[in-house]
């Protein structure tokens, strides 16, 4: 059992760390984006440096007390609030921020965990490289956090996922050992990759605190298109069209369902309708171009054999990047107005890309025997990760639908699973999932990652209860 | 009633820029350009005259490297009808200048009567916010400029201008130059339907000298450096401290 944080550790803490390393709770350490999870802190401690972090965790570890692991605080799954148990320590990495490094020809960076992933955007940037983890937060959101969570967004069907991004991690592990693994190597088969099991681990196996990233030349231009489509299946063929016509051109491919951008209207959230009615399906398409090559053209070649291929009948492209962040802050402020609408229940499931149409033409009626719902359905399709949130119809609040929430969410996660999807596309498990891991999960793989948490947290301070519970 | 509408290639608005390492300009090499946002906006206005009926034929004309046909493609895919380019310079690095350019215009307009010249208030690469006035000096045509409303009332053109402390609107006489500002309006998307179409419509290409206007310039560029960057801030801890602070500032 684990102890709360006391006045003794506290004092040790601040005998251990230089001045101004430790405040009280605020409200804001204790919330999490969708306000459904509070959490609870003892104690907020900011160290600057892997070795203050280091001692945190001894100091944890000897007196028997929780330590979360906090970043940007952006994550939908609880996995940054202690809802339950005694208080913890919360970790904040926020003031390790620094770039360490940019290596342009070798395409690799290194930056401490507490740097806004933006920052580390245009830190590539300013050496004219790109580093492509992009997602909605990403002005909030710290790198630490996006690995620990690997993190998605909205290029992984080119550039792969926060794992995918990872060259090598410095991290503290539970026993309070600094791990220094941070090469920029592209190859580096010497064990049991210790890198892998920290990305994705959301704080329970150790804190990571400074990251190498890959890096990529910079797209000298992309173009942005929305096209409308009949419906999901012919989105997918225009995928494939695309993927045809320009290979690894294609770094963005989102699905939008008519449904979000009727809430964008109806929220009233600022932003250019796209078209003069809105479309029930459409797909916002990103082509990176390098040299003197023209996206626009190529989008319009892809345009023209879509028309010819009934996969497409309408479309705009953007002619300015001022229009492409228009286009792509229709996509972004989705998940806003879903917010504001109100959801009955929300998810991020992953489907096999080919029962995606299924799934999505079969899942209403299915649905319809809890009661009647609007559904939001909007993603990235490229990834088969798909953002399925219910909502209650028109005129009536989710109060009005007492316990539909757990039916709708087990309905859904159920059906994914039987189609060998994932009821966890990006955002992780945390605290919100760790039922559906016991249920979905294979049970040889559950137990290896028992014994793994186990092996290296013994007395289970890190991250107490997410994941594993 | 036919609407001129000048439309410049510039470097995108979004786009990071980065001075030239002999500070002879900006660097434009591989650089996303696009049409200068104002005059996306006098080629919005164009078009809503034409849906209100109140023009016949919206003609875009840009003057500048053979790139420019980009721009003019945009221009037509948003609605305008025909296009003319007019190809005064072989280098993207060069600039024609708003008195040559208002040069061009004038032969321009003076072949083809418009009752209107719609332009954006300035270029946003150069800043020089000159092409519209002198192509109204040089016609001897009534000007409204910075137009964020503009009604057409039979010979008559109102424009509505920002001025300080409010709205000031004008009436000018037409045929009239009116240079338009950010709030007229939000330009349409270009869609892919109509910008297939667009390849169709018919895009004149010239040079200055079928219009006997001399293009070499007058203006020679001295230097041209970054803004200085932005100093690191500090946080303060208490409001003692900002006093203190903003004391050895000197701005308190």
């Amino acid at each position: 059992m684990l102890n709360p944080v006391d006045d003794a550790l506290i004092e040790k803490l601040r005998a251990a760390l230089p001045d101004g390393s430790l405040r009280p709770p605020e409200p804001r350490d204790l919330e999490e984006p969708r306000g459904k999870w509070h959490g609870q802190a003892g104690i907020v401690v900011s160290p600057r440096n892997t070795e203050q972090v280091a001692e945190v965790i001894r100091q944890a570890g000897q007196a028997r007390v929780g330590v979360v692991p906090i970043s940007g605080g952006t994550g939908l799954v609880a996995g940054q609030v202690a809802t339950q148990g005694p208080p913890p320590i919360l970790l904040s990495l926020d003031r390790m921020n620094a770039v360490r490094g940019v290596w342009p020809s070798e395409n690799a960076l290194v930056a401490e965990a507490g740097t806004i992933l933006a920052d580390v955007q245009l830190a590539a940037d300013g050496e004219n490289r790109l580093f492509p983890l992009s997602l909605a937060s990403e002005g909030t959101c710290r790198i630490g956090g996006n690995l620990s969570t690997n993190a998605g967004g909205v290029q992984v069907l080119r550039y792969g996922n926060a794992r995918d991004l990872c060259l090598g991690l410095e991290a503290v592990l539970p026993n309070g050992d600094v791990w220094h693994g941070l090469r920029r190597l592209r190859k580096d088969n010497t064990g049991y990759d210790l890198r892998n099991l920290l990305i994705g681990a959301e704080g329970t196996l150790g804190v990571i605190t400074a990251a190498s990233l890959r890096l990529f030349p910079r797209p000298t231009r992309v173009g942005t298109a929305m096209m409308v489509v009949p419906d999901p299946a012919a989105a997918l063929d225009l995928l494939a069209l695309a993927g045809a016509h320009l290979g690894p051109g294609v770094t963005a491919f989102e699905l939008i369902g008519g449904q979000g951008l009727h809430f964008l209207a109806d929220t009233g959230l600022p932003h250019r309708a796209p078209f003069a009615d809105i479309p029930d399906w459409s797909v916002l398409i990103d082509v990176s171009a390098y040299g003197a090559d023209d996206p626009n053209a190529a989008l319009e070649a892809l345009f023209a054999a879509a028309l010819t291929a009934e996969l497409s009948s309408d479309g705009i492209i953007a002619q300015s990047d001022g229009q492409a962040a228009g286009l792509w802050n229709i996509r972004e402020n989705i998940p806003q107005a879903n917010r504001l609408i109100g959801p009955i229940a929300s998810h991020d499931i992953a489907l096999p890309l080919s029962e995606i149409p299924g799934f999505i033409a079969d899942m209403p009626d299915r649905l319809a025997r809890l009661g009647d719902f609007r559904i939001n359905c909007f993603g990235h399709l490229g990834d088969g990760n798909l953002h399925f949130n219910v909502f209650p119809v028109s005129g009536r609040s989710r109060a009005d639908y007492p316990g539909a929430s757990e039916a709708v969410t087990r309905m859904i996660h159920d059906r994914t699973h039987e189609l060998g999807g994932s009821f966890s596309a990006e955002h992780g498990v945390g605290r919100a999932k760790v039922g559906d891991l016991q249920r979905y999960a294979d049970p040889a793989r559950l137990e290896a990652m028992r014994a793994v948490k186990a092996a290296l947290d013994p007395a289970g301070i890190m991250n107490p209860g997410a994941v594993l519970g | 009633m036919k609407v001129l509408v000048p439309v410049k290639r510039v470097i995108d608005y979004n786009v990071k820029v980065r001075v030239k390492a002999d500070g002879s300009g900006v660097d434009l090499a591989n650089v996303k350009m696009s049409m200068n946002p104002f005059d996306e906006i006098a080629v919005e206005q164009a078009i809503r005259l034409k849906e209100a009926g109140q023009a016949e034929e919206i003609i875009a004309v840009s003057i500048g490297v053979k790139q420019n046909q980009e721009t003019l493609r945009t221009a037509l895919a948003m609605g305008a009808d025909r296009a003319i380019l007019i190809v005064a310079s072989e280098d993207v690095h060069h600039d024609v200048e708003p008195l040559t350019v208002a040069k061009l215009l004038k032969a321009v307009v003076d072949e083809e009567a418009p009752g209107l010249v719609l332009c954006g208030k300035q270029a946003i690469d150069n800043d020089m916010n000159a092409t519209g006035q002198m192509l109204a000096a040089l016609l001897g045509w009534s000007q409204g400029t910075f137009a964020s409303g503009l009604e057409i009332d039979g010979d008559n053109a109102n424009v509505t201008r920002e001025v300080d402390g409010g709205l000031q609107t004008i009436k000018v006489k037409m045929p009239a130059v009116v240079t338009v500002d950010l709030r007229l309006n939000e330009p349409r998307y270009a869609s892919l339907p109509n910008i297939m179409k667009a390849k169709k419509k018919q895009l004149d290409e010239k040079t200055p000298e079928d219009y006997g206007v001399d293009a070499s310039p007058r203006l020679e560029i001295v230097k041209t450096s970054e803004p200085e960057a932005r100093k690191a801030g500090v946080i303060v801890k208490s409001v003692d401290e900002l006093v203190e602070k903003l004391n050895e500032a000197g701005v308190i």
